[in-house]
């Protein structure tokens, strides 16, 4: 035990404090792009001696992404999504190959988990979206009626392009993975375009490291910590981290309803933890972010036991945290400096807040 | 209930009806060459104090400029005295942490002193405007926290604008900012076509001036006719020509809002204002002194930073008794409505039944205004709410009722700086609806839907600013 902590301690040091000799962060400029795209803004900062080349890499990097969300939005009436939505029940249609793949990924997540993650709850959603603005509560006909549109398996993807509902009023929503996706494609433009030092954020929820920044040995993002106790962190190289967490409650009512919605129930998740997931791509993250807050720590963990490369911290408002997975890393910094803990390979710690 | 109560057009204490036309833009220069003025559709310069080289100045009035000199209050009497030598028309004065009575009290003393001189007072605040990143990026790395998807954030200077508007209603408000150039290429090359015309917008729609830093890079290429400079330059003039274009000289636009923001201290204030105008609530800016009852007409909710005074409760108190939505942010004391329990209290809020309207005391200073911005429009309710915009998270619509002809004009602002269609709904009704653009210029007709007593329409590409002309359904006679 003694020995593990002496040696995550030193793996910690020389990921995190040493600095890498002969690269510096003076010498090297940096680029820092934004942009407006899924209704949040994505930015990329980049490190390269060729300022002009990697400005253009990364306006085509952006580019990407505002031509990903002009396919797959769900405001825009004109966007292959809306298309599908309204035109592929009970016959199929011919989708781009973005499109495609990205509904086989959600798939993918659904049958993990069970039906927890599930890109068909876009009506029960958007019926919540209006108690959000203030507008009325659903009634439980309302509710009834938007959750018989809801359910993954009738969704049947017809290889190589096609896709088709097996219900009159099914709609897909991409917003718990389609940020994912969008910067796995940036970071493959980026990477194409010679850009060897980048970090992309995707609206704060998403990000991704490619190479690292001077002078260290990656990329860190303090991690999302509703108890302000805990200060958890990633090093990001290669890798991406996502967070998923409930729409913080209103002032005014406590028990307003947040944005993410049970596929089961038809109901606004009831949560007291915030989620963070770290693997190789972000499209992974991304979607299993929102899928391991929708199962808890309990059920999640079950869930990436079988998931190689992914990590992942619960943590509630009162502190209470649960770390799982394999491969890849979460640092804590507790309250005392002495300690700390990680995810490590074939474990998961549990831990109760310390009692003030 | 208080439909049309919106466009019974507010105007606060009478101020701004003698007000010279606002939106003038100031350009901050390098003691490089300059351009002549005629070409830049710009015509006042701003040098800052020591001027190296005086025979600049005279340089600068010959190719067609106004020239103004910055002064602090430690060298204010200096910079008039040279501004009076070298025929400059007046002096801008940042009267950096001075109060506002000092600063003012200054001013009056300066003035009297060179009457010939034209003195502005700068607005401390003023920021770069953008749709804000999350990441902060400097030297040292980059500092990344997690969190669920956040929406865009935007750095407004609109509760600046409305701030000063109260204090200094004689004054159009003044402001200027840094541009960030932490970005190695921004450095070099300065900020893009887009952020000059975003800056000049945004003090168009908010009807105030601006004094904005011109890139030595670009005024050096730019004196020396260099095509890449006169390309980028030539877009901004379509913003600066768009913004000088006022209908009623003289008579400018008033702000149209149905809420009031009670403060006078713009820092406590600020999260809370800059998200609201986020979200496009319509609001002005009330000083505790100006809580009487003749000031609220035409308001539905005021939001209150500042402690009120025995009567000024008594006012909010008969505000709400009549309808009217009160919030008070963080403020203790025995109020009158007190008298009576809450009809809803948890740890963040109460909230009291007084008349036919509410008051709620939220206990906590603003703390996420996402949040607290959600809970103003879910506390105006859909009826109340004036504007909404859908599918822009990054526009802001600020509406004004031009009086000679009674015309709406809604001034749009997109920070995201790509072409966004953008979907409004006002309340009331409209029998043409023109859309001005820099890009199209003047006007596109636009096909509204009427719904509820409100108008829809969608802009189909608002790029960085816009305008929107709406005239009013004229009543027939009764037969």
């Amino acid at each position: 035990m003694r020995w593990n902590r002496m040696l995550l301690a030193l793996l910690i040091v020389v990921i995190m404090g040493i600095p890498v000799v002969g690269i510096s962060a003076q010498t090297i400029p940096f680029v820092h792009k934004k942009r407006y795209a899924m209704g949040t803004v994505y930015e990329v900062v980049a490190y390269d001696a060729e300022v002009a080349r990697a400005s253009a890499v990364i306006d085509k990097a952006l580019d990407e992404v505002v031509r990903l969300d002009t396919m797959m939005s769900n405001y825009k009436p004109e966007s292959d999504l809306s298309r599908m939505n309204s035109t592929a029940h009970f016959h199929s249609v011919q989708i781009p190959a973005d499109l495609y793949k990205v509904i086989q990924e959600s798939l993918r997540y659904s049958h993990l988990s069970d039906g927890e993650f599930d890109v068909s709850v876009g009506p029960v959603v958007e019926l919540w979206k209006t108690a959000m603005q203030g507008g009325p509560t659903p009634t439980v006909e309302d509710e009834a009626r938007a959750r018989a549109c809801v359910g993954y398996k009738k969704i049947e993807l017809i290889p190589p392009d096609r896709v088709e509902f097996h219900s009159p009023c099914m709609r897909l929503d991409l917003g718990s993975i389609g940020k994912g996706y969008a910067v796995d494609r940036m970071a493959e433009i980026l990477r194409a375009g010679g850009v060897e030092r980048a970090y992309l954020n995707a609206g704060g929820s998403t990000m991704y490291g490619i190479g690292t920044p001077p002078e260290h040995a990656g990329w860190t993002v303090h991690l999302r910590d509703p108890s302000n106790r805990l200060d958890p962190q990633v090093v990001l190289t290669e890798n991406s981290v996502s967070t998923s967490e409930q729409t913080a409650p209103s002032a005014l009512e406590g028990d307003a309803p947040g944005h993410i919605v049970v596929p089961a129930s038809g109901k606004p998740l009831r949560t007291r933890y915030a989620v963070s997931v770290v693997a190789k791509s972000a499209t992974t993250s991304d979607a299993l972010s929102t899928t391991l807050l929708l199962l808890g720590p309990e059920k999640g963990e079950a869930v990436i036991k079988g998931l190689p490369d992914v990590a992942a911290i619960w943590i509630s408002r009162e502190g209470e945290k649960t770390i799982a997975g394999r491969g890849l890393h979460i640092f804590l910094k507790a309250d005392s400096p002495s300690i700390v803990e990680e995810s490590n390979v074939e474990n998961k710690a549990v831990t109760k807040p310390k009692q003030n | 209930m208080r439909l049309g109560k919106f466009f019974s057009a507010l105007l606060l204490g009478g101020l701004l009806v003698t007000q010279p036309a606002s939106g003038k833009v100031f350009l901050k220069v390098s003691q490089a060459e300059l351009p002549p003025a005629r070409a830049m559709g710009v015509s006042d310069l701003v040098f800052v104090w020591p001027v190296g080289n005086d025979s600049l100045l005279s340089k600068a009035n010959a190719l067609g400029y106004r020239i103004f000199l910055e002064a602090t209050p430690g060298d204010l009497s200096v910079v008039a005295d040279a501004a009076e030598k070298t025929n400059a028309v007046g002096v801008i004065f940042d009267a950096g942490n001075l109060d506002s009575s000092a600063s003012e009290e200054v001013l009056r003393s300066a003035q009297s002193a060179h009457s010939k001189l034209s003195f502005l007072l700068l607005n401390p605040g003023g920021k770069e405007p953008q749709m804000k990143a999350r990441l902060v990026v400097d030297r040292d790395g980059i500092l990344q926290v997690s969190s669920p998807t956040s929406q865009p954030w935007v750095d407004s200077n609109l509760g600046l604008v409305r701030f000063a508007r109260a204090f200094r209603p004689e004054a159009i408000p003044l402001y200027s900012f840094h541009w960030n150039l932490s970005d190695a290429l921004r450095k070099k090359l300065g900020p893009t076509a887009e952020d000059y015309s975003l800056a000049i917008s945004e003090a168009d729609a908010f009807r105030a001036d601006v004094i904005l830093d011109l890139h030595e890079g670009l005024q050096k290429g730019l004196a020396h006719n260099e095509a890449e400079a006169w390309a980028l330059w030539n877009n901004v003039k379509r913003y600066v020509a768009l913004q000088s274009v006022e209908s009623a000289p003289g008579m400018p636009p008033m702000p149209l809002a149905n809420t009031g923001i009670v403060t006078n201290n713009y820092r406590v204030s600020y999260e809370g204002i800059n998200m609201m105008a986020r979200h496009n609530i319509p609001f002005v800016v009330l000083r505790p002194a100006d809580l009487e009852a003749k000031r609220l007409d035409g308001l539905d909710m005021l939001v209150v930073f500042s402690a009120p005074s025995i009567a000024a409760c008594r006012v909010l108190d008969d505000f709400a008794k009549q309808g009217g939505i009160v919030v008070l942010v963080n403020l203790r004391g025995d109020f009158p409505w007190h008298s009576s329990e809450p009809i809803r209290r948890n740890v963040q809020s109460a909230v009291y039944n007084v008349g036919t309207g509410q008051i709620v005391e939220f206990a906590e200073p603003v703390i996420d205004p996402e949040v607290f911005s959600r809970d103003m429009r879910r506390l105006m309710g859909v009826q109340r709410s004036s504007l909404s915009l859908w599918n822009s998270l990054t526009t802001i619509a600020v509406p004004y009722r031009e009086k000679p002809v009674g015309e709406t004009i809604l001034n749009l602002v997109n920070y995201a700086l790509e072409p966004e269609p953008v979907q409004v709904q006002i309340n009331g009704h409209f029998s043409s609806i023109l859309y001005e653009s820099p890009e199209r210029g003047c006007c596109q007709s636009i096909t509204p839907i009427e719904r509820d007593g409100f108008t829809e329409f969608v802009i189909p590409a608002l790029i960085i600013g816009g305008r929107v002309h709406l005239k009013p359904t004229v009543a027939r006679p009764q037969l």
